[in-house]
């Protein structure tokens, strides 16, 4: 019985060799197709007799070679996908978050101290204004601080239209039901699109809420209604007594499209305009 | 197995992912490797320069280098684009590792690279890791080991980890002799190894 390995095939007359050529090799690696049920690991005293090496070293090191090209083809088209970038945007986006409220809460626990005078009552300002004002007041460190963080600040609301405007791209169908910033986000709590577009839509309704949900699972609490939906205007609108059924039909309706932004790649209007009417149906109903 | 009074260590290169080296030896952390904690706890299988040893679940290919210190060859299987990156750096290093980018469910994958091994060892975060195991026989050598080292919370967070391991263990006896079964404490919460040894 015919046998294919990565250096040759095999049957009871003997072997043909592919060549020493590791490019060629892992090129006709790449075709190759075992059935296991007839499978039977190779010597590599075989692709000795063979005349692919000489000896066992540079048997395995054929071999490494081979399946590093391979490693490395697989590698680099696995960071082909236009979603990969995205998720590395997001994250960096909501970290950009994080970094700035922490500078921001430093920058006026700071400030409070050098100005006794900056009370509470500024502290409620948004912290833009909060952040012109420690920058003009202060002097020194503190004041180059003030204007780094607005600098950040800067850099993140750019960030944040690149995200959308590459998550319309990406995923067409999702943003336009959620917009783009959240359909990122679940984007990249999934891990990806492939992952995104084979999840049910009872788990993308919880992504995000995890703690909450496991918590349910080991027993007691209640279950979570919804995770990163939740930031959509339709979500946190809702009226308390049809929120949770908003999140569930909305999260179905993002399941089916995360599998069209996946299998098509382009928006589909009739979908998305049954699928809002839906939603917002929901959303009234009480 | 070398050790250094009760220090775990290897003989090779260093400075692969930070390690210490002792007296010219890599030293080989139970608290980061599971299989380092399994040797430290008194189990394991001894690892012998003619061995030859399937890797499922090399990740960055910290422990596949030390493996790699002791043994022939390792086949070291991963299926992440970013931990294979390290790891094809680790295997550019060491001459006896095999980096496979392959996923470990699906043998008929990388079966036209691979030759029978005397042990396979298999540390995959996945819920079927019993059937994963399983797959993989096909590749071990009669009378070869395998350890597999269980995560009962990939199997199920749910459920009670020494019922998840009850059940895998009766799983691996339909094809395997189960010759030791440890809990991996205090080194790692939750995951138990399992080592077994295929039938003549």
């Amino acid at each position: 019985m015919l046998q294919r390995y990565w250096f040759g095939d095999v049957d009871e007359g003997g072997c043909r060799a592919a060549g020493t050529d590791p490019a060629a090799l892992a090129e006709r690696a790449t075709a190759l197709r075992t059935g296991m049920d007839s499978f039977v690991p190779i010597d590599w005293e075989v692709a000795r007799d063979c005349g692919v090496v000489r000896t066992r070293e540079e048997y395995v090191d054929l071999l490494r070679t081979v399946c590093t090209a391979l490693a490395r083809k697989k590698i680099a088209l696995s960071y082909q996908g236009r979603d990969v970038e995205l998720l590395q945007m997001v994250r960096m986006l909501d970290e950009l978050d994080n970094v700035i409220n922490l500078l921001s809460e430093r920058a006026a626990e700071w400030y409070q101290v050098t100005n006794p005078s900056f009370s509470r009552k500024y502290r409620s300002l948004p912290a833009k204004k909060m952040l012109g004002i420690i920058r003009k007041g202060a002097r020194g460190g503190l004041s180059d601080v003030a204007e780094e963080i607005e600098r950040l600040a800067g850099t993140r609301s750019r960030l944040m239209r690149e995200v959308s405007a590459r998550a319309d791209e990406v995923l067409p169908n999702t943003s336009a039901l959620i917009g783009g910033l959240v359909a990122a986000r679940l984007l990249s709590r999934a891990g990806g699109l492939e992952s995104l577009a084979r999840m049910p839509g009872s788990t993308i309704q919880v992504l995000g809420s995890e703690r909450a949900l496991f918590s349910h699972l080991r027993g007691g609490t209640p279950p979570p209604k919804h995770g990163i939906i939740f930031q959509h205007r339709r979500v946190h609108n809702a009226p308390k007594g049809v929120r949770g059924r908003v999140a569930r039909v909305l999260a179905a309706k993002l399941a089916i499209a995360a599998r069209l932004d996946y299998y098509r790649g382009e928006a589909v209007p009739e979908f998305l305009r049954d699928a809002q009417a839906r939603i917002d149906e929901v959303g009234v109903a009480a | 197995m070398i050790r250094l009074g009760n220090v775990l260590v290897s003989p090779g290169e260093g400075g692969v992912y930070g390690e210490r080296t002792l007296e010219g030896y890599r030293v080989w952390d139970p608290y980061r490797s599971k299989l380092a904690a399994l040797y430290t706890l008194g189990g394991g299988v001894e690892l012998t320069p003619d061995m030859r040893v399937l890797y499922l679940g090399a990740a960055n290919g910290t422990t596949v280098s030390h493996v790699a210190d002791y043994v022939e060859t390792v086949y070291a299987v991963e299926f992440a684009p970013r931990p294979m990156q390290d790891l094809l750096e680790v295997a550019r290093r060491r001459k006896n590792i095999v980096p496979i980018m392959a996923d470990a469910s699906r043998p008929e994958e990388y079966a036209p690279f691979m030759e029978v091994v005397d042990l396979v060892y298999q540390d995959v975060a996945q819920p079927n890791q019993v059937e994963i195991a399983e797959k993989n026989l096909v590749f071990l050598k009669p009378g070869g080991h395998l350890i597999l080292m269980l995560k009962t919370r990939s199997v199920d967070v749910r459920r009670d980890p020494a019922e998840v391991l009850a059940e895998a263990r009766a799983g691996l006896e339909r094809r395997l002799d189960v010759a030791d079964v440890r809990w991996l404490e205090p080194y790692h919460r939750d995951h138990a190894a399992i080592v077994c040894s295929r039938r003549e």
